[in-house]
């Protein structure tokens, strides 16, 4: 899923300053597991805002909402009939529901909330970590189901850097094993490690950011 | 206006409440008792609607460590309102607003004192002035 987190409070502050009528707008599904931008963290955020604002911004109101999936237009429908009577929209989706909804309400200022992270996972209660960087040609297949691209710090592809110690990445000792190690520690499990003499070649990169913005599409769903 | 919102948990902190009021003290005008069954189901909004509606403090209290029926409701209780308090540090406001005490059925006298000292504390604002 994607992960995301709050945006300094100042920082979210700051952008409301124009706006006397603002509309908070949660998403509860990536962002509301990853306790950053559900329904409850709107409460939380606006209740914050609301005391935070109380002496310098008086007449600052806040209302909230909650959509389902604001990365989704007709999840956003239920939203048309009063969104235009708002100064601002401040959302606590993932920048694709900001824009969703910056492409949905062309007529209204949409803010974001949040800063989204990466695509990860929920590695135990309050701790997330990345899995996945949408590198558009997944190689999981040739490495134990485990991402050099992603887990590894420096995207290596044919074993560790020199930076490998103790099974632990030099970037961050504390908070990042050596991908490389839990690829050989996984490959020997599954009696594969035969796998890492082949020598994998220059990834094409045309495939992730690279390439541009990217878009998939199904012509057998596509009217 | 409230000047202070206990919210507490009715075990511990409402044992304690009910001993003192046993003894005829009445809670200061102004003062309110808001019970949770465990300090476990605090939530940190329950603190932010508390300051919302008005009130210059809430103070939190839940059981002492390894007194608690439901295990570590004392650790939530004051993971929250940490974490309450962050909120309010981070958005430029004091953190003094909020206060967190452990306190066991038997000690209403303490109940008491907190109570007094925390009603009678300079306002918020005016310390943040100062």
């Amino acid at each position: 899923m994607i992960i995301a987190e709050r945006k300094p409070i100042q920082e979210i502050t700051a952008s409301l300053v124009p706006y006397k009528n603002v509309l908070m707008v949660g998403c509860n599904t990536c962002v509301a597991v990853c306790l950053a931008g559900g329904a409850k963290e709107v409460s939380v955020l606006s209740a914050v805002l609301r005391l935070a604002l109380r002496e310098n911004q008086p007449e600052l109101t806040i209302a909230e909402r909650c959509v389902e999936r604001q990365c989704e237009a007709e999840m956003n429908a239920e939203l048309a009939t009063e969104i235009g009577s708002y100064d601002a929209v401040l959302s606590t989706a993932c920048g694709v529901g900001v824009q969703t909804l910056a492409e949905q309400f062309p007529e209204t200022v949409v803010l974001p909330a949040l800063n989204t992270k990466f695509m990860g996972r929920p590695e135990e209660l309050g701790v997330w970590s990345e899995r996945c960087a949408g590198c558009g040609n997944c190689v999981l297949d040739r490495f134990g189901g485990i991402c050099p691209v992603t887990r590894c710090s420096k995207n290596l592809l044919n074993g560790p850097c020199g930076g490998s110690a103790n099974g632990r990445c030099e970037v961050d000792p504390v908070n990042i094993p050596c991908a490389w190690q839990l690829i050989y520690d996984r490959l020997a499990r599954l009696g594969q490690l035969e796998r890492l003499t082949a020598i994998e070649p220059a990834k094409d990169w045309s495939t992730s950011r690279h390439g541009g913005p990217r878009r998939v599409i199904r012509k057998d769903v596509k009217l | 206006m409230n000047k202070l919102v206990i919210i507490g948990c009715d075990r511990s902190a409402g044992e304690a409440l009910r001993s003192l009021q046993e003894t005829g003290y009445c809670l200061p005008e102004g003062v309110i008792y808001q019970p949770l069954p465990c300090g476990g189901s605090l939530d940190v909004l329950h603190v932010l609607r508390a300051l919302e509606s008005g009130a210059e403090r809430v103070l939190v209290l839940s059981c002492y460590a390894d007194a608690c029926r439901s295990f570590n409701g004392n650790t939530w209780a004051e993971k929250r309102t940490a974490a309450a308090q962050a909120l309010l540090t981070e958005a430029g406001l004091g953190q003094e607003r909020i206060t967190y005490r452990q306190v066991s059925p038997n000690m209403s006298a303490d109940l008491g004192a907190w109570i007094h000292t925390l009603i009678n504390l300079e306002p918020v604002e005016a310390q943040d002035r100062a």
